[in-house]
């Protein structure tokens, strides 16, 4: 009964002296959260900061009042359109609108390629709202939104951090496997230890254990730092949270073991999860929005286990909704997926014992 | 000579034989290219976003000629496109038989976990009260007809889709709007605002996603190659003991070097020829690299990551160690350079790191040498800080940098 406590204490022991795996598993999350945080801070606002020139002769005092409805988050007068323009090529605002009374010349930086779109939609509107006004007319076909998703306001990084965690999930399961399992193997440590009367299923479990703990300290860190440097939203069920955790890391050694099986060579299995993990990570809405993807991709990305993984952390976390059934199928799902894998896993590291 | 050649040969051949580095080096530079270009080249374009929206019609009243204008444009925009791609939306409407009440909560639903970008509600009497206000009744008709006249869009904010679908709807409406005012006379096409649109920072036009991408993505992999490959090569080998090998023979450690940096020059070639052909002929890119400023500054790049991957080399121990450094460097100098994000408003400290990282400069550089980019840095930093970085570099590996194992 002792052994089990022991293994586990080993297990931890040998991941707190790898310094690598360590950084992987604690810092890397957080380096992303710190670099990406500041980056990706007003992705998807449909939002700008816009600058605005009125010449001598026009009415200025309309355009500014249509301006300050549309949404841009600052609007800053100019005394001439060329410090406008000017401002525009330094980005210290994000686009520009020159107004004479008869024509509304829009000025944008031709590089920011990804944001230009968001401008030109707040140009446009601003445009359509001040002919109206102009010409003393309301809209007939009026609309009016309803926000829907009963949250606080979440912008996309919000939704990104739970992705994230989602990643480090996946890679701590990958490579717990796949670089650990298959490099102790190659090693001829798993001989000495299979030589005791430890089941290797005993050995695997305390791997499983050590490395769920690991990762969910991890997944709190980083969940913390998002919200206290960057004051995001999270509204986190505990209990969900955990046995997600704990199922989507049995879930990615079952993975991890599936990789094994199939690349023989230890350095060439972590290499494979290396690659699979990178290409999920752009495939499964981490980074961008699914809607953003190619059909055919977005079609691909259903097949990848990344995106559910996602998905049910948002949900967990609470920014993003989801049926409750959808969530535990996921889990239970990932969960079923290591545990039925393990007695495998565990029959490879006895194969590598007898060779 | 020879020797050195041989070094260089054996550094290529080496790197295309092992498929892992083929991968990093080659495939994944691309895989980025074409799926970054794919997802953001086509923002704003029609076919390059698709939203799931649902239109419920709860306008049971006659006239229903301003429903069914609404209607129909929403098909209309449902509609494959004739220059062929994905229409803007996938439409849901209501079955024949179902209670328009239960299916709005449903489609509700779906909308807050994510399955619909907006629902679309046109309510009882709409086209009453549009065609009551335009004949100017409005004013007598009160609030509920007020009410009446407002299309819901039901969105959930915060996420991206469902707000970038919110406000095309609002647009596409406008602009319908607009049409409506025109043809009943109400708007006065004489008095019509005039638009037009000024490009600054570059050339005439918005520079194309895909030729604002190329030469980031190339710098990108140059910068994975001279991180990973060079310290690679020489720690891994120093390891298996094969460098001490060569140290016998006549080759020498400078005539090493030459050819490690020769045949890491040739991988960069290679790199910049497969990447440069896939983005010209398979995703349309018409930018150029052959001004010579393009060309100085691509071989600039080579230098200073082959320096930074011999700085590596003389600090780790290992070539687990190498690769570990390698790893940490990798990400936070690649997002803080501007390679693919735009780095302004960022806090001082990760802008002092952003000012002191060499892909910044040659990337403004480079972009600016290609004609994507009116760069604001002089060209005294753009080559001054890389070379900074190259002479740094060497001068630590030079005194740092172990050429066998420790004994």
């Amino acid at each position: 009964m002792r052994a089990f406590p022991a293994l586990c204490g080993a297990e931890l022991r040998l991941l707190l002296r790898d310094r690598a795996q360590l950084f992987f598993t604690l810092i890397f999350p957080l380096l992303f959260i710190l670099i990406f945080g500041f980056l990706m801070a007003d992705v998807g606002e449909v939002s700008a900061r816009l600058g605005v020139y009125v010449s001598p002769e026009a009415n200025g005092d309309l355009l500014v009042s249509v301006v300050e409805e549309s949404g841009a988050r600052s609007v800053q007068m100019f005394d001439l359109p060329a410090l406008l323009r000017h401002a525009v090529e330094a980005q210290d605002v994000d686009f520009g609108m020159e107004w004479d009374g008869t024509t509304l010349r829009s000025s944008y930086h031709a590089n920011r390629v990804t944001e230009n779109a968001t401008y030109q939609q707040i140009a446009q509107a601003v445009a359509s709202t001040l002919e109206l006004r102009r010409q003393e007319l309301d809209p007939v076909l009026v609309s009016e939104r309803y926000d829907e998703s009963e949250r606080q306001e979440i912008r996309w990084f919000n939704i990104m951090v739970p992705g994230i965690i989602a990643f480090s999930i996946l890679s701590a399961g990958l490579f717990a496997v796949s670089g650990h399992v298959a490099a102790m193997k190659e090693r001829g440590t798993l001989t000495r230890l299979l030589v005791t009367p430890m089941p290797a299923v005993a050995l695997l479990a305390a791997i499983a254990v050590v490395r769920t703990g690991v990762v969910f300290v991890s997944t709190l860190i980083t969940l913390f730092i998002a919200w206290g440097a960057f004051g995001l939203y999270f509204s986190v069920n505990w209990i969900q949270y955990v046995v997600f955790v704990i199922g989507s890391t049995l879930g990615m050694m079952g993975l991890g073991t599936v990789i094994v099986l199939v690349v023989r060579r230890a350095s060439s299995a972590a290499n494979v999860a290396n690659i699979l993990a990178m290409v999920m990570l752009f495939l499964s809405g981490v980074y961008f929005p699914l809607e953003f993807l190619p059909p055919a991709l977005r079609a691909l990305s259903q097949a990848l286990p990344l995106r559910h993984m996602a998905e049910a952390m948002r949900y967990a976390t609470g920014v993003h909704d989801m049926s409750v059934t959808h969530f535990w199928v996921t889990t239970l799902a990932l969960a079923a997926l290591g545990l039925l894998l393990l007695p495998v896993l565990a029959a490879y590291v006895v194969r590598g014992e007898r060779r | 000579m020879s020797g050195t050649l041989g070094v260089a040969r054996t550094h290529l051949v080496t790197a295309l034989r092992e498929r892992v580095t083929l991968f990093w080096f080659l495939v994944f530079p691309v895989f980025l290219l074409v799926l970054l270009s794919a997802v953001f080249g086509r923002i704003g374009e029609q076919g390059g976003v698709q939203f799931e929206i649902t239109v419920i019609d709860l306008d049971r009243g006659q006239p229903r000629e301003f429903s069914d204008l609404v209607l129909g444009l929403f098909s209309e925009m449902a509609a494959p496109p004739q220059e062929g791609g994905e229409p803007l939306f996938l439409l849901t409407l209501p079955p024949a038989d179902a209670d328009p009440v239960r299916f709005l909560d449903e489609e509700r639903r779906q909308l807050q976990r994510g399955g619909r970008a907006a629902v679309v509600v046109i309510p009882d009497g709409f086209s009453r009260a549009v065609t009551a206000r335009l004949g100017g009744l409005a004013s007598g008709t009160g609030d509920a007809a007020d009410d009446a006249a407002k299309l819901r869009i039901h969105y959930s904010q915060g996420t991206v889709a469902s707000e970038m679908a919110a406000a095309i709807i609002e647009q596409m409406l406008a602009g319908v709007d607009r049409e409506i005012l025109r043809r009943f006379g109400a708007l006065d096409e004489e008095r019509a605002i005039r638009t037009e649109t000024t490009w600054v920072g570059g050339g005439d036009a918005e520079t194309s996603y895909i030729d604002f991408l190329l030469p980031g993505i190339i710098l990108m992999g140059f910068f994975t190659n001279g991180l990973f490959g060079i310290p690679g090569s020489i720690l891994f080998a120093r390891d298996r003991r094969v460098l001490r090998r060569y140290w016998v023979t006549p080759l020498g450690v400078p005539r090493y070097l030459l050819g490690l940096s020769i045949g890491h020059l040739a991988l960069c070639a290679l790199q910049f020829g497969l990447i440069f052909g896939i983005g010209r002929f398979a995703l349309g890119a018409s930018v150029s690299f052959r001004s010579p400023a393009a060309v100085a500054f691509l071989a600039l790049a080579a230098a200073t990551f082959t320096a930074l991957g011999f700085l590596i080399a003389s600090l780790a121990r290992t070539g687990h160690a190498g690769m570990a450094i390698a790893n940490v460097l990798n990400m936070p100098l690649m997002f803080l350079s501007g390679l693919f994000f735009p780095i302004a408003g960022l806090p001082a400290a990760l802008v002092a790191i952003i000012r002191a990282n060499p892909l910044t400069y040659l990337g403004e550089g480079l972009r600016a040498a290609v004609g994507v980019e009116a760069g604001t840095t002089s060209t005294l930093l753009l080559v001054g800080v890389p070379l900074l970085w190259i002479a740094v570099s060497s001068a630590i590996a030079v005194r740092k940098l172990r050429w066998d194992v420790a004994r």
